[in-house]
């Protein structure tokens, strides 16, 4: 398969259906789901530190959590997801545990408390609710987003566009990104474990010839509708939105190919403190309930046993993304230090 | 001082009954004092320090009248400004009129050290003893919502907004402050408070906004990543940048109503 596009996906996704073999092994059978109504009730108290972002789609989870358990008393600190991870360290190192729960944005945050060993393990019987790929001792990804290439239609045939992000540099496309944004830097961060500092280096170089930057993603999507560039690099879930309100949106998706293009990365939540309370309010997050109304309502992918992806998004078995300890994200210095040194930051 | 109520009066109207201060606030003279938030106690002191500094920057302007620039130190008058609390009485309830106040300082200034002429220069006091009486009258109306429980207790600390209302509440509240900190010529100052609410704040909720009207959001996004930044980096006037403010203000306020209908439709979760 040279070309990979979103209806290409949507097309290739019944034969896949019939034809498990041709899966990649990384992306296996779907484990089983769990209901909010097989979980305990929650009871006592729990301070959970929320890392800003989705709105207030978040917080209406913790609202239904809070209404469904009224013996519950859940204390939130709200703040920007770097922020907050910073301050959990802080915290650890004078001694102080206030948050028990982190419910963090992106990965990179919760590898920071990984490495500083702040992460408590969390039980099997939890972890292996998550698609195999998702499952690690010690954190849960709570839903995923996808890298994606969004391309105006009018301008660009499925089949103009590389399936590999570095051929990208090389092409005549002219081309939106996001240099300053959390989920472009993670991009790159991936980019430069897959494939090193150097040609990460050299892409950027390339790239920076023929890419116009936009603060964030939503206005990279934008770009490419309007018709500004031919193409867009962004999460998975602007296009998605745009083409929810703007249903004749002149834009689609497309992916690269088992590389930094097509990087899955996730929110997550990690347990501070070892306590049923903790772990089983993670259980929630997790329950089919909670993944479906993320994936219905913020288009985010559910990481879930065999759960549907939102609305216009192929199958994640269908993509081939590629494989990244996603805690690893979090060592930033390094991609900006490179990101500075092209020129692009 | 019929005219200066009528002024307040007007204000009324587009009065928002919240404290506009974010958080972790920071005012052109240091930390916002907790007086903000007991304006009646402190209407006294406010209403001295009017008459001080207009008494001071008349003292500034007679100096430079009989014996030029250099006595006349016009800096003061921005200093004075920053010494009284007055300024942020008014800067967290009623930044329209703190823009302008700014504007008047600035007006005495810079007439003074471009040594215009006496006229002139009186002019541009007169403006300034205008607004600042304007000032007092809002900061006082403000004390009357305040002590009826109107009044948006302002935020000293740390906080954040808790839901997507709450988070056009903030933006709406940054935009007003990049209009105080353009109007005290902190040109860098307020560029970054646009940026770090686009990135911060409004990302936030777009994309549940253009799920509702993509136009609407598409013209946001202009406003805060093209009309607002380049208006900010060019010589525009305090007026214009207003302009752009109350403009995307007014679409804000579309987008809260989107929202809130939304809100009240809501996909239950469980």
């Amino acid at each position: 398969m040279q070309r990979r596009t979103f209806l290409q996906q949507l097309g290739a996704l019944g034969l896949l259906g019939a034809c498990p073999a041709i899966l990649p092994q990384h992306l296996a059978a779907a484990p089983s789901m769990v209901s909010v109504k097989q979980l305990p009730k929650l009871k006592g108290e729990l301070t959970l530190y929320l890392g800003r972002g989705e709105g207030g789609l978040y917080e209406n989870v913790l609202d239904a959590i809070k209404k469904r358990n009224p013996d519950f008393d859940l204390k939130i600190r709200r703040g920007p997801t770097a922020a907050l991870a910073n301050a959990i360290v802080a915290e650890a190192q004078a001694n102080v545990r206030r948050a028990e729960v982190f419910w963090a944005v992106d990965s990179g945050a919760i590898g920071l408390l990984t490495d500083k060993g702040l992460a408590q393990p969390l039980p099997e019987d939890l972890t292996s609710q998550l698609r195999p790929e998702f499952r690690f001792p010690n954190w849960a990804p709570v839903t995923g987003r996808i890298r994606t290439l969004a391309y105006n239609t009018e301008r660009l045939k499925a089949s103009d566009i590389p399936d590999s992000i570095l051929a990208l540099a090389e092409s005549d496309l002219s081309i939106a990104w996001a240099p300053a944004y959390a989920s472009f830097q993670s991009f790159v961060t991936a980019m430069r474990l897959l494939i090193g500092e150097q040609k990460t280096i050299n892409w950027l170089k390339a790239m920076n010839k023929r890419a116009k930057k936009y603060a964030g993603e939503l206005g990279v999507v934008l770009a490419a509708e309007r018709g500004e560039v031919d193409l867009g690099l962004a999460n998975h879930y602007y296009t998605l939105r745009l083409k929810s309100g703007k249903p004749d949106a002149t834009v689609d998706l497309a992916f690269t190919n088992n590389d930094a293009g097509c990087l899955v990365n996730a929110s997550g939540i990690v347990a501070l403190k070892q306590s049923d309370t903790a772990i089983n309010f993670i259980r929630y997050l997790l329950t089919t309930e909670v993944q479906s109304y993320l994936a219905s309502e913020a288009y985010e992918i559910p990481l879930i046993g065999d759960l549907a992806p939102p609305a216009g998004l192929p199958a994640l078995q269908t993509i081939s993304p590629p494989k990244v300890d996603l805690t690893q994200l979090a060592n930033l210095r390094p991609t900006l230090n490179m990101m500075r040194k092209a020129g692009v930051l | 001082m019929q005219k200066v109520f009528s002024q307040v009066k007007s204000v009324i109207g587009t009065f928002s009954l919240i404290a506009i201060l974010s958080s972790g606030m920071v005012s052109a003279g240091g930390e916002v004092g907790d007086h903000v938030n007991h304006l009646s106690d402190n209407l006294n002191k406010y209403s001295e320090e009017v008459s001080w500094l207009i008494k001071k920057v008349d003292g500034i302007v007679t100096r430079y009248e009989l014996d030029g620039i250099k006595a006349a130190n016009a800096k003061a008058v921005i200093d004075h400004w920053e010494a009284v609390d007055f300024h942020a009485a008014i800067e967290s309830n009623y930044v329209p009129v703190y823009a302008l106040i700014w504007q008047g300082l600035y007006g005495v200034k810079e007439s003074i050290d471009n040594n215009s002429g006496k006229e002139a220069v009186r002019a541009e006091q007169r403006k300034l003893e205008q607004v600042l009486w304007q000032a007092l009258g809002a900061v006082k109306l403000a004390a009357q919502f305040q002590d009826r429980g109107l009044l948006q207790k302002v935020a000293l600390r740390e906080g954040g907004p808790t839901n997507s209302l709450e988070t056009i509440d903030e933006i709406q509240a940054r935009l007003n402050r990049v209009v105080a900190k353009f109007a005290e010529k902190l040109n860098k100052e307020s560029i970054d408070i646009v940026h770090d609410t686009y990135l911060s704040l409004f990302e936030g909720i777009e994309g549940d906004l253009i799920s509702m009207n993509a136009e609407l959001v598409e013209q946001l996004e202009k406003d805060f990543n093209v009309t607002l930044p380049l208006g900010l980096k060019r010589n525009s006037s305090v007026k214009q940048i207003q302009d752009i403010v109350n403009d995307m203000q007014k679409k804000l306020s579309i987008a809260k109503e989107l929202l809130a209908k939304k809100e009240s439709n809501k996909k239950e979760v469980f």
